[in-house]
């Protein structure tokens, strides 16, 4: 919806300028650090993470090295403590959590003397009926398209996100969706981006892999402000996703349902 | 009792005995009535009003008149005033090749005349400006002055003194226009063939007029010429336009027919590529007409305008939206001091997306819609006092969004609430000739704005939570705001050629446009006031000297303002425009200062014609939850803003225009630095809009070629360039990780419009 918009942006701007595009150097100011933090709670052994970074200056290279010495544990609704350990720099796992569907975690970061908390509640998982690819007619070309069939359980407050790997490339956009417009309904979803380069668009043969993360409302809020304000497209005014994280660090903490699917484009 | 109050201050002379001269100024030629004609009796005079009349009322006596209008030539008149006259003033249009120092290019600046903050221009001026395709827009036109600035490059959205874009009130006839632009702002919905006359209000509005924080643009469309027939039209890169008017009854009645369509999208059908000519895209408007002279006290006209754009790619996505606005007007004369003006006036915006994706079919409309009904007196008093009083009510109907399942479709449809306002507006002011030297406008508005049900209205806490609900029936009055607006205008004329001015003014808006984009977009949401969001509350002062040099040649006008704006709205961090959450829960609310000082010299008739403008000025707001609830500068702060502008009529044959603009970059914002999320980098921000845009600056050339005229038929060949000098203007800047320095990130300039030339021909029969 909000891409379609700006689609037609680009439509326009296609037909009626020679719009150029130039890297320029930009003065900016470097703000002090931040720590970043991103949290998941997931309903599969492995897929529990909390990774601790900080921020980094802009004209800096895209090494974001992680933070070590963080406290890192996780509180479920019985009050059962799990702990994170270190598994490498700026990593911290717990194997063996595993969130369940209704269950509310409460994530607690200690670093140097700060406290960071927040709280998630894992959805009701919404299986993947099916993922098949589509041919989509958009802008210049005939584009393979992944479509993606689930049903939504009923009652508001079920966001989606998904990550597609084509030949184990991830897609850069993020592919979010709420229930507002789908609420309880088998709903088909298109995997739809803008991306010339080559190795991002998808030919037959490829090994397609998409995984879905069935998220709670604010979270998809996250995701959703972070493509608005903070993914360094301009057009809108840009500011921080709007996190649930406590204590002033950036980033989020979800407690997520993961689902993998694997198919080879036709 | 506001009229009452007036009166009491307003002091009736009865010296000797008076008569009063009235009547109606047209064109000879086409019969259009002429707007801000001056009729000059000695040391007094008037101007005609929005329909042409006047009225001036002496001691007995002979005097000679002298009338004079923009582009006419002007016209003396002797009249013994020994009775009440009622006259039909008629001026002839000045051949555009006639070099004659009587004819003024341009109205310029009443030097007496309390009304600061003001511009007019008439379409004939504004005719050879150089513009981006060609395509003549008076709203790109208005950028050129002082204190309006562009919303970006090639965009006809405009800012006045530091005020956003919707808190500019744009009329048509009377009507609002809710969405002036044609695709995403590139074109305005303002067909110049149409326009009869543009007066744009900076400061100091007149107290008939309200609703917006920070201008009126006021737009009068032509009436068609009552006495013989003609056609226009005009072909251009982007556009063709034909324009038809003539007389139903000859001197009586005439109708007007104007209409543009674009022709972009033809280039699409012309491409081979089958995904290329499968995308819409083009516009249109249509301007329409008809006016009739019932009497000699009595004339209805009847207006109407519809445009519309269409987009669509492919078969996926499509949008389209349009204005429609008409008005039917009444004037009466009770008596040759007494005018009056009935009007009921229409006006809808609304757009519609449709979605073809898969099993996801569904469209989303949205409308404002507005139903008006404006009685409106002018009271031509003495020759000291003119009085202006009437009121305006206005139902506001708003549809912020449907979704309508179509087909087979996993959509549920969605209803947002329907919002319903009632508008009532009192308003009073008198012009008063105070002494020799002195002017005085004073008047009042009184607006009241009732927010009625049915429908549901909420409490909201500061993290933008819902915490109550109350519901109200159809028919219950929600809330009524009621604000008083005073309006104070003076100026003290130093001799003929020299005067000092100074206002107050306070204006108040309940309709408030939400727009999540960095530029203008169809989709932007208008939203009445409610329990929750106040109406907006500007108070300006403003102060300005005037002086003619040269003979009246040349026309200096400086003028600084203050003006503090209350009950600013502007989205929360992360809002999301399509939610079907209460729109209260996405906002936050403050306020916002801007000052600033405004210089314009102007040289009005000769061979060269135009003018230097300069803007110093400073915008900022203070939203809470926004900047750490600290001050920030408002994205259309410009520091500095230079416009040059000038005509010169080389011979007979040739018109060569330029102008070159200069602005300060937009305030926007940067980030301080950056991390990662989901493998994916991420931009941190600090500050709001703490950086600056590049400046703005461009050239752009333009020369017409007058045909010799061959019986009736005249015509033009019109060619332009815009930017001449290539600069690269950066439309946008972004930030992504680099294509070519991989582990890296890189700001990107998109700059769109570079040496655009363009050629279009225009006719007349």
């Amino acid at each position: 919806m909000h891409k379609s918009i700006s689609y037609l942006m680009f439509l326009l701007l296609a037909v009626l300028a020679v719009s150029c595009e130039k890297v320029i150097h930009v003065d900016l100011n470097d703000a002090e650090k931040r720590l970043v933090i991103e949290g998941v709670v997931g309903n599969q052994a492995g897929t529990s993470k909390v990774l601790v970074s900080t921020t980094k200056s802009f004209y800096d290279g895209n090494d974001f090295a992680g933070i070590s010495g963080a406290i890192v544990s996780v509180t479920d609704e019985e009050g059962v403590v799990t702990s994170f350990t270190e598994t490498s720099t700026g990593i911290y796992e717990a194997p063996s959590l595993i969130g369940k569907e209704g269950k509310t975690y409460t994530l607690l970061v200690e670093l140097e003397g700060q406290t960071f908390t927040a709280v998630s509640t894992m959805q009701q998982q919404a299986m993947i009926d099916t993922i098949y690819v589509q041919d989509d007619n958009l802008f210049g070309e005939t584009r393979k398209v992944v479509q993606v069939q689930f049903t939504d359980p009923p009652g508001r407050g079920n966001g989606y996100r998904f990550v597609q790997y084509v030949n184990g490339r991830k897609e850069k956009e993020i592919f979010i969706y709420s229930d507002e417009l789908i609420d309880g309904n088998t709903a088909t979803i298109s995997l739809r981006y803008d991306d010339d380069d080559d190795d991002a668009t998808i030919h037959s043969g490829d090994t397609i892999v998409v995984d879905m993360f069935c998220i709670e409302d604010r979270i998809y809020k996250y995701w959703f402000s972070l493509q608005q304000g903070a993914s360094g497209n301009n057009w809108s005014t840009p500011a921080n996703p709007v996190t649930n994280i406590i204590g002033g660090a950036l980033g989020y903490f979800s407690a997520q349902t993961v689902e993998r699917k694997t198919m080879v484009a036709p | 009792m506001l009229l009452g109050a007036i009166l009491l201050i307003v002091h009736i002379a009865r010296a000797q005995e008076r008569f009063t001269i009235s009547g109606t100024i047209t064109a000879q030629k086409t019969g259009e009535t002429i707007i801000g004609a001056t009729i000059k009796a000695g040391n007094t005079g008037t101007t005609s009003n929005e329909y042409g009349f006047f009225s001036l009322t002496l001691p007995k006596g002979t005097y000679e008149l002298e009338i004079s209008g923009v582009g006419m030539q002007s016209r003396k008149l002797k009249v013994v005033l020994n009775k009440d006259m009622r006259i039909p003033v008629t001026l002839q249009e000045a051949s555009a090749t006639l070099d004659s120092v009587t004819v003024s290019a341009s109205r310029g600046r009443s030097i007496s005349s309390p009304q600061m903050g003001i511009e007019r221009l008439t379409v004939r001026e504004v005719s050879n400006i150089p513009v981006l395709f060609g395509e003549r827009d008076i709203l790109k036109t208005i950028q050129l002055l002082p204190g309006i600035k562009s919303a970006g490059d090639g965009n006809s959205g405009f800012y006045v003194r530091g005020g956003a874009a919707d808190q500019n009130l744009i009329l048509l006839d009377e009507a609002t226009v809710y969405n002036a632009s044609h695709l995403l702002g590139f074109f305005s919905t303002f067909n110049s063939d149409a326009i009869k006359d543009i007066t744009v209000y900076k400061g100091g509005m007149p107290a008939q007029y309200g609703g917006r924080l920070s201008s009126v643009l006021d737009i009068k469309m032509n009436d068609g010429n009552n006495k013989e027939y003609g056609v226009g039209g005009g072909i251009g890169l982007i556009s063709a336009k034909i324009n038809v008017e003539g007389p139903i009854q000859k001197e009586k009645s005439s109708f007007l027919l104007s209409a543009r369509r674009t022709y972009a999208d033809m280039f699409l059908k012309l491409s081979s590529d089958s995904t290329i000519n499968r995308n819409t895209l083009y516009f249109y408007d249509l301007n329409a007409k008809l006016n009739y002279i019932i009497g000699p006290k009595d004339r209805i006209y009847l207006s109407g305008y519809f445009g519309k754009d269409v987009l669509g790619a492919g078969d996926i996505f499509g949008i389209d939206w349009g204005n429609s606005t008409a008005t039917l007007r009444w004037n009466h004369l009770f008596s040759n001091k007494l005018f009056s003006n009935t009007s009921l006036i229409y006006s809808n915006y609304n757009y519609n997306i449709n979605i073809r994706d898969g099993a996801n079919n569904f469209d989303i409309f949205s409308q404002i819609r507005d139903w008006n009904l404006k009685q409106e007196f002018q009271w031509y008093l003495n020759n000291r006092n003119n009085l202006r009083f009437g009121l305006h009510s206005t139902y506001h109907i708003i549809r912020p969004g449907e979704v309508r399942p179509s087909g087979q479709s996993s959509i549920n449809p969605l209803l947002l609430e329907r919002r319903y306002a009632w508008e009532n507006a009192l308003f009073a002011s008198n012009t008063w000739q105070a002494g020799d030297h002195i002017n005085v406008t004073y008047g009042l508005r009184v607006n009241t704005f009732s927010i009625l049900g049915e429908g549901d209205y909420y409490a909201v806490d500061a993290d933008g939570k819902v915490t109550d609900t109350f519901h109200y029936s159809s028919g219950d009055f929600v809330k009524t705001y009621i604000n008083a607006e005073p309006r104070l205008a003076i100026s003290y004329q130093f001799n003929a050629t020299a005067s000092v001015k100074a206002s107050y003014v306070r204006n108040v808006q309940n309709l408030h446009l939400l727009s999540s984009s960095t530029t203008t977009s169809p989709t932007d949401k208008w939203i009445a006031s409610t329990n929750i969001i106040k109406p907006e509350i500007a108070d300006q002062v403003s102060l300005g000297y005037y002086k003619n040099l040269a003979g009246n040649r040349y026309e200096l006008t400086t003028e600084a303002y203050y003006k503090t704006m209350q009950n600013q709205v502007d989205y929360r961090d992360g809002a999301d425009i399509f939610t079907s959450d209460p729109i209260e829960t996405q906002l936050l609310f403050g306020k916002g200062r801007a000052y600033g000082l405004e210089t314009q010299i102007k040289k009005k008739s000769g061979r060269l014609t135009g003018w230097i403008s300069y803007t110093l000025s400073k915008t900022e707001r203070k939203i809470d939850g926004i900047n750490n609830n600290e001050w920030y500068n408002a994205r259309q702060d410009r520091t500095h803003d230079i416009s040059i502008v000038a005509s010169f009529r080389l011979n007979k044959k040739w018109i060569l225009s330029a102008n070159w603009v200069y602005y300060t970059g937009d305030a926007v914002t940067f980030p301080a630095g950056k991390y990662q999320i989901g493998d994916e980098t991420v931009y941190y921000y600090t500050e709001r809009n703490g950086h600056r845009m590049p400046a703005y600056h461009r050239l752009d050339l333009g020369a017409t070629w007058i045909f010799k005229p061959r019986k009736k038929y005249t015509s033009e060949l019109s060619f332009s360039l815009y930017n001449a000098y290539g600069r690269e203007n950066a439309y946008t800047i972004n930030f992504r990780d680099s294509k070519d320095k991989p582990g890296t990130t890189e700001a990107v300039r998109i700059a769109l419009f570079k040496f655009v030339p363009s050629v279009s021909y225009n006719f007349k029969f």
